[in-house]
């Protein structure tokens, strides 16, 4: 709105403005024109042209009237004859001078004066020879001038009067005359007066219009100085030639100058430090060092400023320059040093936070380490003594004090989880596994537990079986363990049912339920009971223990891997808990641990075993479980040992500890594999307290067969080295050994390949890696043992199928390699061994794409 | 002629100054021997008769002479008319008044101020085109104003004050 009255306004003033010109330029047209006619006027009045012409007319004919007068007189008189001609001369006169005088010539030519005119003319050159006779003459004349005299007397009278009339006449045409040239300027006049009003009102709104301009000027000038004297911003603005214009209250207080003292002064020398100043003359302030305005990307920077009183502080510049008139820039200056603080205070808060996580996350892995440990050496302690001959009593109170072992190894592991899973440590693992086997194996483990309250335990599939699946196998057993534990310690003489049903539905989920015939939980109950710390009160509780953290965990567990949980109850009736978690169906199944925990108790050959193991305790347990099994155990302390001991004498296995001083585990493994000692190719068993998905197939790479978590239980450590030392019994070549020692596919690694590449790209890579590894293998079964560059190829072959997870044959591969690079020649049969593993990795990796 | 073109007008008029021996001022007059002409009475201090100067044709000639070019409201064309200033008439009787009535011998009467005295003002003329002036022609005295050399002149009360067959000037207070 604003915006079009100023429109208005401006062309009602060009309008007003034309207007006023025209009329002033008519105005100036009159005048001239005016002045021209009074002009006229003027000298037509200052210059007369006229005599009094009334009374010259009228004298005519009173000289006339005395000439005849002198006339009578002279008749009675003869002296008075020179009166006469006097007479007569001054009405002659008098008539010449109207016959010729310039003044009378309008007269002159007017017919109604011609006859009089004439006849008085006539008369008077008659008259004059008598006049001018001699005395004698005259006076006999007088009488005849007389009768003349008398006859021309109304010519004198007639002419003068019609004189008269024709010179009213031309008085009235000169009065018409003024009275024209008044009335003309009557209307120059009103004209004059319409355009000086128009001039007048156009002046007045002129006036009115740059008024309130002024005004809107000042009310906008006020608005802004109110706005840069409240801003909490220093505003500073100063000239091309850097001396500070402006200077505003916040600026005073941020600066401690006052407005007066900082104008004038150069800004960048008066508020920032003086090597800061150099430092910037070229740096943020290259704008105006190079007179220009600041690019969009120059406009804000921070810079260290100074106060008066020589305090130095960070400052944050927003800063350009008002192109309107005079190029100035302008600055907002905030002072940042509060912020910097609370960033350095954060940044402290967090080094900090961050150092105690740290310190916290060690702290559980010394936990982990040194409260397990010492407690499986006890508990491995206790079994041993089982196998020695005990009195009741004995038998008795070693039971008592290996149940309590095991209650405090089980919460030791429960805190220990608790503790990562808060700390946002835990991540779901995903490995391929059969649930069978995995309900089998709970079954072992927890049928003991739940036969001494005289339950019996089963499960069953409730619809098709779903058999290999992906997932994150031992949470899901821990799950599993705990509920079936919980139905356990709450049932006596009854049934433990565990089912598992596979839900239809996109998200492959599997539900897994787990009830009893036990006392059963209160509806009140049964929502708190997941609940961290949780005990409900009741005998069986006091009688069983337990931290009541059991559930919270499974609960947490069960979330992490995006699933859920719940319970169903009826008192006195028995308990339903079941959980649903997404499994992905899957082809490859790792079944040798799995086979490994439910494995019946060894009966097979004694082996040979090479233990490396640093810890006494450990050792010493390891040691007498496989004692008591029949086998021949070697100790090694750390990996040096171990390698040396490996170097001299063939080992149906070797149990390898990871973590170790003077040479770890990996270390000594790549020293077995990689040298010529006489177990170079035995199989090799990992012993670790942490073993993640991820260690476990570095293991793998490394060449170790197969990997034990700390604590060691017996039957598993058992189950293992027999299952690793399989392949070696057999007798057969070191390539047809290698499926059993390594898988002919790993699927941690194909999953991990398939997490990391999109489908389309590794559908590509995989086609190309087929067509390199036919090329390759025939190329390599052909080539004799002698071939130049049979290393190289085989070495990145088996990159290759280690990016790919054929890890037999890679395995095989490099095998090779190593030989090569040994010095040897590789054998023959090993080479064409390479071709029948070759074809069943590439069927079993097809399978799985397919699969996938 | 049109109006406008007076104040443009062609002035032919010429000022032709004869000096003639200078009649030394408060001179006693000498006595008329011509006929009189002009009869000058009132405030002056040189007399030649009782109380009056007489003045004859002779003794104007013999006085400091004028003559110019103009034209007049009663005549046809341009005139060349000789006489005395009346400046110097009134010199010549030493007037002091402030005023001079003049009379015609036809009695017309006016008042010409002193202020009218003046250099290049108006002279008492005896010639018309170097004849005398008879009284049949306004003759044979005549005040006539330089009316075309000094646009001021040509005014009514100028006109009024340019009297003809002038006999007798009576110098007032």
């Amino acid at each position: 709105m604003a915006g079009y009255d100023d429109f208005s306004n401006r062309r009602t003033g060009w309008v007003q403005t034309g207007a006023a010109t025209a009329a002033l330029v008519l105005s100036v047209a009159l005048v001239a024109w005016m002045a021209l006619l009074v002009l006229r006027g003027v000298d037509d009045l200052s210059t007369a042209n006229s005599d009094n012409v009334q009374w010259s007319l009228a004298q005519a004919d009173v000289e006339f009237l005395r000439f005849r007068i002198a006339l009578r007189d002279a008749e009675e008189d003869p002296t008075a004859l020179e009166s006469v001609r006097r007479r007569f001369d001054v009405f002659y006169s008098r008539m010449a001078t109207i016959e010729s005088g310039e003044m009378y010539r309008a007269m002159r030519d007017d017919p109604q004066f011609r006859g009089p005119r004439t006849r008085v003319r006539d008369f008077l050159s008659e008259s004059v020879p008598f006049i001018d006779s001699p005395d004698a003459d005259l006076r006999a004349s007088l009488p005849l001038l007389a009768e003349r005299a008398e006859q021309v007397n109304e010519d004198v009278r007639s002419f003068s009067l019609a004189a008269l009339t024709a010179y009213a006449g031309i008085s009235d045409d000169r009065r018409e005359g003024v009275m024209q040239l008044l009335a003309y300027l009557g209307i120059v006049l009103a004209v004059l007066f319409v355009a000086l009003a128009m001039v007048a009102f156009t002046l007045f709104r002129l006036f009115r219009l740059a008024q309130g301009r002024a005004h809107q000027v000042e009310s906008a000038a006020g608005r802004m100085r109110t706005i840069v004297e409240t801003s909490p911003n220093a505003i500073v603005v100063f000239d091309k030639s850097g001396a500070i214009r402006e200077f505003n209250p916040a600026a005073e207080r941020m600066f401690g100058y006052t407005r007066a003292e900082a104008r004038g002064r150069s800004a960048m020398h008066l508020l920032l430090p003086h090597d800061e100043a150099e430092a910037q003359r070229h740096g943020a302030f290259a704008f105006a060092e190079q007179l220009r305005r600041p690019r969009l990307e120059e406009r804000h920077f921070e810079v260290t400023v100074r106060s008066r009183d020589g305090r130095l502080f960070p400052a944050e510049f927003a800063i350009d320059r008002s192109e309107a008139g005079l190029p100035l820039y302008v600055a907002y200056i905030r002072d940042i040093s509060r912020r910097k603080n609370d960033e350095a205070e954060l940044r402290e808060a967090r080094d900090r936070a961050l150092a105690g996580e740290r310190v916290k996350s060690e702290f559980l892995a010394v936990m982990s380490h040194e409260m397990r440990t010492p407690l499986n050496g006890l508990l491995g302690t206790m079994q041993l003594l089982h196998d020695q001959p005990l009195s009741p009593r004995q038998a008795d109170l070693l039971e008592r004090m290996q149940a309590s072992g095991e209650l405090l190894l089980g919460l030791v592991n429960d805190v220990l989880d608790l503790a990562k899973f808060e700390a946002g440590k835990m991540k779901a693992e995903s490995e391929p596994f059969s649930i069978t086997q995995l309900l089998d194996g709970v079954m072992h483990t927890a049928g003991p537990v739940a036969e001494s309250y005289g339950n019996t335990l089963s499960w069953q599939w409730v619809g098709a079986p779903r058999d290999g699946v992906e997932g994150d196998m031992r949470r899901l057993r821990h799950v599993l363990l705990n509920l079936v534990g919980n139905a356990a310690k709450f049932t006596r003489q009854g049934e433990i049912e565990v089912e598992v049903e596979c839900l239809p539905g996109a998200e492959s989920m599997v539900e897994f339920r787990v009830s009893d015939s036990g006392i059963g939980i209160a509806e009140e109950d049964l929502e708190r009971v997941f609940n961290d710390f949780e005990t409900l009160d009741s005998s069986y509780a006091r009688e069983t223990g337990g931290t009541g953290l059991g559930l919270g965990i499974a609960r947490r567990f069960v979330k992490l891997m995006g699933g859920e949980i719940g319970a169903e109850s009826e008192p006195g009736e028995g308990s339903l808990f079941w959980f649903r978690v997404p499994l992905a169906p899957t082809q490859a199944v790792v079944e040798r641990l799995v086979e490994a925990w439910s494995a019946p108790e060894d009966t097979g050959a004694p082996l040979d075993v090479l233990l490396v193991e640093d810890n006494e305790i450990n050792r010493f347990i390891v040691r007498e479980m496989l004692d008591s099994a029949g086998h021949s155990v070697v100790e090694a302390e750390n990996g040096r040992e171990g390698v040396d001991q490996a170097a001299r004498h063939r080992f149906d296995v070797i149990l390898m500890d990871i973590s170790m001083p003077i040479m770890d585990g990996t270390e000594a493994v790549q020293h077995i594999r990689g040298g010529d000692g006489a177990s170079r190719n035995t199989p090799i068993v990992a012993l670790t307290a942490h073993a993640l998905p991820e260690e476990r197939a570095r293991f793998h790479r490394l060449g170790m067969e197969a990997c034990l978590n700390k604590p060691v239980e017996r039957q598993k450590l058992l189950a293992t080295l027999r299952a690793a030392a399989a392949g070696e019994n057999a007798e057969t070549p070191a390539v047809e050994a290698a499926p059993a020692s390594e898988p002919l596919i790993d699927d941690t690694v194909l999953a991990h390949f398939h997490r990391n590449v999109p489908q389309e790209a590794g559908a590509r890579l995989l086609a190309r890696f087929f067509d390199e590894m036919d090329d390759a293998v025939i190329t390599l079964a052909k080539s004799g043992p002698d071939a130049a560059d049979l290393a190289a190829t085989a070495h990145k072959c088996a990159g290759s199928c280690g990016t790919f997870g054929a890890e037999a044959m890679r395995a095989a591969l490099i095998r090779i390699e190593a030989r090569i690079k040994r010095g040897e020649r590789p054998a023959q049969g090993d080479l064409a061994a390479l071709q029948p593993l070759w074809n069943r990795s590439r069927a079993e990796l097809e399978a799985r794409m397919a699969a996938a | 002629m049109s109006l406008l073109a007076r104040p443009f007008l062609t002035v032919f008029t010429t000022l032709v100054l004869l000096v003639a021996p200078p009649v030394a001022a408060q001179e006693a007059l000498p006595m008329p021997e011509g006929e009189p002409l002009l009869t000058v009475t009132g405030e002056i201090s040189v007399t030649n008769q009782d109380e009056a100067a007489v003045f004859d044709r002779a003794m104007l000639e013999s006085m400091e002479t004028v003559t110019f070019t103009t034209s007049t409201i009663w005549t046809e064309g341009p005139q060349t008319f000789t006489g005395v200033p009346l400046s110097e008439l009134m010199e010549a009787v030493g007037a002091t008044g402030s005023s001079m009535k003049a009379t015609a011998i036809n009695d017309y009467a006016v008042d010409i101020p002193r202020e009218d005295w003046v250099q290049d003002g108006p002279i008492l003329a005896y010639l018309n085109d170097g004849e005398e002036m008879p009284v049949r022609d306004k003759g044979p005295l005549w005040v006539v104003y330089p009316y075309d050399l000094n646009a001021s002149y040509q005014s009514e009360v100028i006109y009024s004050r340019s009297i003809w067959q002038l006999d007798r000037i009576v110098v007032v207070e």
